[in-house]
């Protein structure tokens, strides 16, 4: 299982490197199939180590340090760093995890990669930088397969750094943009400010225990200490996972291609939060508190990206904002202590986002790139394959039975009415409440975009491809998520039948407080269905049939438009002190200071040549005195030494 | 008694011509130096050899004292003198234009050797520059120098007659016409 | 018989290469020039005589024979130049011969 393992690491790297170094010399399409196969090769690696594990007969201890029996493989290359304080030794090596955990990650991230970087190699057909495209969607896969793959923390930071930095590179692909530069920017420089908090918790733990090994977490700490720890893991949490407040960078990423949101920004490095609290759910537990902070974050954003969502007019920006109140949900799981249904919300939406994401896409492309879903009326009528998989996937995300969505979400809900206290009533009804803002606003984009007549502006400028709605890469890979997106959520119906809490059981149990009783878990099921229902109704009601009016309530609208002000919040803190600050500093030290010294430099050594040039007088008359007295120097010289 | 005052006259002697052969010594150097016309500065230049070929004499060196007349005074001397009537006359003010950089570094730094050398002779003066011995009497006969010429320092002789050599055909080659056709742009007034 | 010690005799040759030193300096006609140096040989000259009586050493003496004969040449070279740079016309100032000027 640890071949695959580094099988699964090492395709996709193998990818960039073999674009990297072909350069032009490739077909531009070459690099996407290149990428495309070396991704595919990654999930094969994922499918053999999932089986090594599934194989294993029995528990293994696999020297986490603590006694409980786990599942999987520890497998280290080399010793990486080493330092020696006193006694006491700081050594990381070269590891690689592959415990149930890391296996469902791999394959979401390999699986559901492969599939869009398929539908990359149709979307990015005939840009100029195909190749730069291709280079970094493999290695974003091999950064997103090294977080979930590392063997310990500092591994794990490694590959959580790296994703930011393809996120980055990603984001501002199109770099001729000004708006997409500024928006990688922003993507960076917040989830910065995330791994400046993993790094904080890091040096506690380095500072007390001597050692980053996932053992670690599970190592008594006073309790400021390990709340610490646990604050600077949720930061990191947070600001990778677009939750409140580090959220603001999510919906500027849209700018990036359609299948760079698919990917990183719905189905894999958004959720990498979700994966971290699970993975280091052991000083979580310890630190209750923040845990439950955590789910608190995840209800409340769950409830402000969905009031959000109701008045974008952008298409991806709602699902942006869908993916950020999903993630929400996620939040709320697994900071209640449900870190398997956690899990299984981040599978299922990795599913039917990213169908979401390339449905949009295949509309986008279609009609001369128009996001704008006021322009865009009855797309439907001309792309019928692309409204069937839309509406499955926005079913899927309402929850509405037989689709995915609804064995996950319902899951997370119920697991919080199974705390039994007030906080858990409160995450309860924000998960119910959620469930009907997501109903409306999905199906408010469905109704504005599919059914009906189409616009005169859709019926000017779409274009189909060769007589179908899109190349067969990118509508194979839509119809294989649709596939998912409707009949992936039979894997697991928590009442009847949980294979997947049991297999990520070993890694990531669920606590106790958090298991829902059957009964909890079919009241909240039914009444997570109704809200969903009744969202779609109100969506059909106001944007299909135009029989009600919505209430102007133009501050509200005013306050949802502007995102609840937090981009206005953290212009004023943030940027424009530190912006005067960095003016103030250019004016008074760049410019005179540091630019100067090279024209200076240049200068004094013009002076100094033209001061040596006095002495090149021409005259043998000078030199022959020269040559005296020097001779009268060397002479003194003997004299005072003899 | 006799052999005393004989010695004790010849010893005054000696001081005396060394003193009279050392002031016309400095004299002639002086005149080389100062005359503007070239050609006195020539002529002072000769007194300054047979000045010191006396004092060659003093010091037993007989064979290099009429070698210096013969060859220096004999033959450099006439050279200039031929090179300097070819020349013309040209009158140059020696100590004009007052006191340069040029001139005042000059004579410190001439200054400086000076007083070093007086002070490296004082130094060592205490040390080995006593009074000297005798000398056998065939030191600096010709037939001695010749030996020692021709058998310790042979290098030496070989590798001079090759200089002179070099120097012959270099001075013909200066000395030369110039070949036709290359053009004089330099020219300028005398 | 006995007179000046050696060292009396190093301080006229002293004396002299000063001389000869400021000439070589001071002066800018070629021709002054090159006699002043050859004040200067020449007080090299008496040295090595005074020290070849000093320490019963013939090389001295030698040597300053070889000292004569490179001198001769060297003043013949001197004054092939002075010769061409007659012919060419040019002045006969060390100072206007500074194309070497920086």
């Amino acid at each position: 299982m640890t071949g695959g393992a580094w099988l699964c690491l090492a395709a996709p790297l193998g990818g960039t490197i073999a674009i990297l170094l072909c350069g032009t010399r490739i077909p531009r399409a070459a690099a996407g199939w290149i990428s495309t196969s070396s991704v595919a090769v990654a999930f094969a690696g994922a499918i053999w180590a999932f089986f090594g594990v599934h194989s294993q007969s029995r528990p293994q201890i696999i020297g986490f340090g603590n006694a409980l029996p786990q599942r999987g493989e520890l497998t280290t290359a080399w010793t990486w760093l080493q330092s020696a304080t006193g006694h006491h030794v700081f050594s990381v090596g070269l590891q690689l995890l592959v415990d149930p955990l890391s296996a469902v990650m791999m394959l979401i991230v390999s699986g559901v990669g492969m599939l869009i970087v398929l539908y990359s190699v149709g979307y990015m057909d005939g840009d100029d930088e195909e190749r730069r495209y291709f280079a970094y969607i493999s290695f974003f896969v091999f950064s997103m397969l090294l977080l979930v793959e590392g063997g310990n923390l500092l591994l794990l930071l490694v590959g959580w750094g790296l994703v930011g930095l393809s996120s980055y590179l990603l984001i501002g692909f199109w770099h001729e943009r000004p708006s997409a530069v500024q928006a990688a920017k922003k993507a960076f420089v917040m989830n910065a400010v995330g791994d400046a908090t993993m790094a904080l918790a890091f040096f506690i733990l380095i500072a007390h225990t001597h050692s980053l090994s996932f053992g670690v977490l599970s190592v008594h700490l006073s309790s400021t200490e390990t709340s610490l720890v646990a604050l600077g893991l949720l930061g990191g949490a947070v600001a990778k996972s677009a939750q409140i407040p580090l959220q603001t960078w999510l919906p500027d990423a849209m700018e990036g291609p359609t299948p760079v949101s698919a990917l990183i920004h719905a189905a894999t490095m958004v959720t990498a939060g979700v994966y971290l609290i699970a993975r280091t759910h052991a000083i979580f537990e310890q630190a209750r508190t923040v845990e439950l902070i955590a789910a608190g974050t995840g209800a409340l954003t769950l409830l402000v990206a969905g009031l959000i969502a109701l008045v974008q007019t952008d298409i991806k920006r709602v699902i942006a904002y869908s993916t950020m109140s999903q993630i929400g949900y996620m939040f709320l799981g697994v900071g209640v202590g449900a870190y398997s249904a956690g899990m299984f919300h981040l599978l299922t939406h990795a599913f039917f986002k990213a169908l979401l994401f390339m449905a949009a896409g295949l509309v986008i492309h279609a009609v001369a790139n128009e996001q704008d879903i006021r322009k865009l009326r009855g797309v439907g009528k001309l792309m019928p394959f692309t409204k069937w998989c839309f509406l499955a996937g926005a079913l899927a995300l309402v929850g509405i039975p037989p689709f995915s969505g609804f064995f996950s979400k319902d899951s997370i809900v119920a697991s919080a009415a199974a705390l039994g206290t007030w906080y858990g009533w409160i995450f309860w009804v924000c998960g119910v409440l959620g469930a009907l803002l997501t109903g409306l606003y999905t199906f408010r984009l469905w109704f504005l975009v599919f059914p009906g007549e189409p616009s005169p502006f859709v019926r000017e400028h779409y274009h189909d491809h060769h007589g179908r709605e899109g190349a067969w890469t990118m509508l194979v890979p839509v119809g294989i998520l649709a596939l998912l997106a409707t009949f992936g959520g039979w894997l697991q119906w928590a009442p009847k039948w949980h294979p997947f809490t049991s297999w990520l059981a070993p890694a990531a149990p669920t606590l106790a407080a958090a298991a829902p009783t059957s009964t909890q878990e079919y009241f909240t099921s039914a009444a997570t269905v109704i809200a969903g229902l009744a969202g779609i109704a109100i969506a059909w009601a106001v944007y299909s049939e135009q029989r009600l009016a919505i209430p102007a309530a133009p501050f509200l609208r005013r306050t949802f438009e502007h995102k609840f002000w937090f981009d206005e919040l953290y212009d004023a803190v943030f940027y424009r002190p530190a912006a005067a600050l960095a003016g103030v500093l250019f004016r008074e030290f760049e410019e005179p200071v540091v630019l100067q010294t090279g024209p200076d430099l240049g200068e004094t050594t013009l002076a100094a040549g033209d001061l040596m040039r006095r002495i090149q007088t021409g005259l043998l008359r000078t030199y022959v005195l020269f040559l005296a007295g020097g001779a009268a120097a060397v002479v003194l010289a003997f004299l005072i030494v003899r | 008694m006799n052999a005393l005052v004989v010695a004790s006259v010849g010893n005054g002697l000696v001081w005396i011509v060394w003193v009279v052969a050392g002031f016309s010594l400095l004299a002639s150097g002086v005149a080389v130096v100062s005359f503007s016309n070239p050609f006195y500065s020539a002529l002072a230049l000769i007194g300054n050899l047979a000045s010191l070929a006396v004092m060659y004499l003093l010091l037993s060196a007989e064979f290099v004292a009429a070698a210096q007349v013969l060859v220096y005074a004999g033959a450099v001397m006439v050279m200039f003198l031929f090179v300097i009537a070819y020349v013309g006359p040209r009158r140059e003010e020696a100590w004009s234009g007052g006191p340069t950089w040029q001139s005042v570094g000059a004579v410190l730094a001439a200054g400086a050797l000076l007083v070093e050398i007086v002070v490296a002779v004082g130094l060592q003066a205490s040390g080995h520059l006593g009074s000297d011995g005798k000398v056998g009497p065939a030191f600096g006969t010709p037939a001695w120098i010749g030996r020692v010429f021709l058998t310790d320092h042979l290098l030496a002789f070989e590798i001079t007659s090759v200089v002179l050599l070099i120097a012959a055909v270099g001075g013909v080659i200066l000395g030369s016409h110039a070949r036709r056709g290359v053009p004089n742009p330099e020219a300028s007034t005398r | 018989m006995s007179g000046p010690g050696v060292a009396w005799y190093i301080a006229i040759a002293g004396f002299l290469f000063g001389i000869g030193a400021l000439g070589v300096l001071i002066r800018r006609n070629p021709l002054i020039v090159l006699l002043s140096l050859e004040l200067m040989l020449n007080s090299a000259n008496l040295a090595l005589i005074a020290f070849a009586r000093h320490f019963h050493n013939g090389a001295g003496q030698v040597f300053a024979l070889a000292v004569m004969a490179v001198a001769a040449s060297e003043v013949c070279v001197g004054l092939g130049l002075v010769v061409a740079l007659n012919r060419k016309r040019l002045r006969l100032d060390v100072d206007s011969l500074s194309e070497l000027r920086g």
